[in-house]
């Protein structure tokens, strides 16, 4: 099924969030909110798959919450609307899929992340 | 910003959100830590006291509503800010119903999470110093003090806006409303708390010894200087020393005085170099100090240098409802001491208590109490246990009308002690009398005499008897004496060279 994520956000991340984090904070600081954020994301990702393989719906709408609010901070906008998805009680998506694109979608925004943690904005 | 060293806790379980606010927090120098629960919160926000707290809606274990209403129920008064995802704008609505300052929506930027907390803590600031400013005019203890007075208010604040400072203080005010205990807030207000208070009666110490009291001796320096010793000068170096009854001070030694207070050096009775020490200087008379100065009798120069910040001390009478809290504070105090069972005071005995005018002042409502405690039991003090001298000052009407109103001049303890007992005499010369063993149980009631004919004494008679009677239950120990009084053993040896001296003038 065409998830309902807003695939016209060509980047994974916004850059007036992530940019702003990447130049209003250490460089040191904000590699250490990548890797935190890192973490979250296998951690998360793995509490959604196995929430979705036991049916725990509530497991599965928890770590979909937590993962929308941990995108949200970094501005991957890409990764916070799958996990809203997943929220929505309403949304009738496949939470297979769902738990599959958020592991997509995760990858692609934590390499711009590592990204801007290496070429922060006016670094150059 | 404005708050650099304020702490902030931040409740929220997911890591990278509370990574972010943690950086952004630490960026603008604030101490930061987090709390992933609301227990943990409520835990972190007793132990730690938080200036503002983050607050997360959506908690493991319980919601940011039902943590703020259990950190505000714990008295928890940080500046809470609700932190809320696009969509829950009501719900940070129904937070700032509860209690909450405000709210940041996530995700957001430094700038706004800056101005948010500054605003939250600046409110915050404002109401502690509210409070702080409401609990000053209302407070009723004070170093000591006990007092809600708006006089004693202005005592209070005189004596926190000098205590930082080194400039000396003068402090005024009749017998017994506490000059001492001012002096001795001054000096545990002061950074100099840490370092000796000292106290000298200049009006107690004998006239040729009064310099070597300040500034001591040298060995060999008089007959008796068998040993160098140092005076109160050098005792308080650092700290306060507090020159009582200054106005009994000579002209001479006054000129000794003057040349310490303006450079902070003395020269010990029969050294030959002079020593300098670091002495703030506290001073207090009773009587004017001005009159004292236009009658010759106090340097103008002295006055200058001592009367820098001038504390006057309220009399009883113009102290309102304090009369009946240092009433109850002695009673408490004086009941727990003679093991009584007395826990307060009757309405009328109230009124009485607070119409009365105390020339004596607390001192005086002190033995009052005291002599109450010593001699009556119950659970409240009646009227017919106050001394006669409170009845008559307090409804106007003459003694005898006030015993046919059923309240006894005399306790009948005490008549009959007074009436198988010989009046105690007046003592005319001290030492005859610290000799002798008067009859006179401590404390009786100075007005209790048998015969009713002289039913007023002068309170200095009163005070003469009642110190004798005490001397005489210490043993002629004088400090012990005065601690059974709550006065400074100096009052005693004070008042003792004064009838010594009233004594020998009525035999020339």
């Amino acid at each position: 099924m065409a998830l309902q994520c807003e695939r016209w956000i060509v980047s994974a991340i916004d850059p007036e969030i992530a940019g702003q984090l990447a130049s209003d904070l250490p460089r040191e600081d904000f590699v250490r909110i990548v890797r935190t954020f890192e973490d979250d994301l296998g951690r998360l990702a793995r509490i959604l798959e196995t929430s979705v393989a036991n049916g725990d719906e509530d497991g599965y709408r928890r770590a979909a919450h937590s993962l929308a609010g941990a995108a949200a901070a970094v501005g991957a906008r890409r990764l916070e609307q799958v996990a809203r998805i997943a929220m929505d009680h309403r949304n009738p998506a496949d939470p297979r899929a769902l738990a599959l694109q958020v592991r997509r979608e995760a990858s692609e925004a934590l390499a711009e992340l590592a990204a801007l943690a290496e070429h922060p904005p006016g670094a150059d | 910003m404005a708050a650099a060293a304020s702490r902030i806790l931040i409740v929220e379980d997911t890591p990278t959100q509370a990574e972010v606010a943690g950086a952004l927090l630490r960026t603008l120098g604030l101490e930061v830590r987090v709390a992933e629960t609301g227990a943990a919160a409520l835990e972190q926000a007793q132990a730690w006291r938080p200036d503002a707290i983050l607050m997360d809606l959506d908690l493991p274990d319980f919601s940011g509503f039902e943590a703020m209403r259990r950190l505000r129920a714990e008295g928890v008064e940080a500046a809470i800010i609700v932190v809320t995802a696009h969509g829950s704008v009501n719900h940070a609505v129904e937070a700032m119903r509860q209690g909450a300052v405000d709210f940041i929506v996530k995700p957001y930027a430094k700038a706004r999470l800056t101005v948010t907390l500054q605003n939250a803590l600046e409110k915050r600031a404002l109401v502690t110093e509210l409070r702080e400013v409401k609990a000053q005019l209302g407070r009723d203890r004070f170093f000591g003090f006990i007092g809600a007075s708006p006089a004693m208010q202005a005592v209070y604040r005189t004596i926190e806006s000098v205590a930082a400072s080194k400039a000396n203080v003068f402090i005024t005010g009749e017998s017994g409303t506490g000059k001492e205990l001012a002096a001795e807030a001054v000096h545990h207000a002061s950074p100099r708390k840490g370092r000796p208070f000292i106290t000298l009666n200049c009006g107690a110490i004998p006239r040729d010894l009064l310099e070597s009291e300040i500034f001591g001796h040298v060995k060999g320096a008089f007959t008796g200087a068998t040993d160098n010793r140092s005076g109160a000068a050098k005792l308080a170096d650092g700290g306060t020393l507090f020159l009582d009854e200054i106005g009994e001070m000579p002209l001479d030694m006054q000129v000794k005085l003057l040349r310490f207070v303006q450079t902070g050096t003395f020269q010990p009775v029969g050294a030959s170099r002079p020593e300098k020490v670091d002495v703030r200087i506290v001073s207090a008379t009773n009587r004017d100090p001005w009159v004292e100065v236009e009658a010759g009798r106090f340097r103008e120069d002295l006055y200058y240098r001592l009367y820098v910040v001038p504390l006057h001390m309220p009399p009883l009478r113009e102290r309102g409802s304090d009369v009946l809290l240092i009433a109850a504070h002695f009673l408490a105090a004086f009941a727990r001491e003679e093991r009584k069972r007395l826990r307060g005071f009757e309405r009328a005995v109230e009124q009485v208590l607070a119409a009365y005018a105390w020339p004596g002042n607390v001192r005086q409502l002190q033995n009052v109490v005291r002599n109450i405690a010593v001699l009556h039991d119950g659970d409240r003090v009646e009227l017919s246990m106050l001394p006669p001298m409170l009845l008559r000052g307090a409804t106007g009407q003459p003694v005898a009308a006030v015993e046919e109103a059923g309240c006894p001049l005399v306790d009948p303890k005490v008549a009959e002690i007074e009436r198988s007992e010989p009046p105690y005499p007046a003592p005319t010369e001290p030492q005859a009398v610290l000799s002798s063993s008067p009859q006179t149980p401590f404390a009786a009631t100075p007005q209790a005499r048998p015969d009713h004919e002289e039913v007023f004494q002068s309170l200095a008679e009163v005070e003469k008897r009642h110190i004798l009677a005490a001397l005489d239950r210490a043993d002629q120990d004088v400090p012990r004496a005065a601690a059974m009084l709550g006065v400074n053993p100096s009052t005693i040896y004070r008042k003792l060279q004064a009838w010594r001296g009233e004594a020998a003038s009525s035999r020339h």
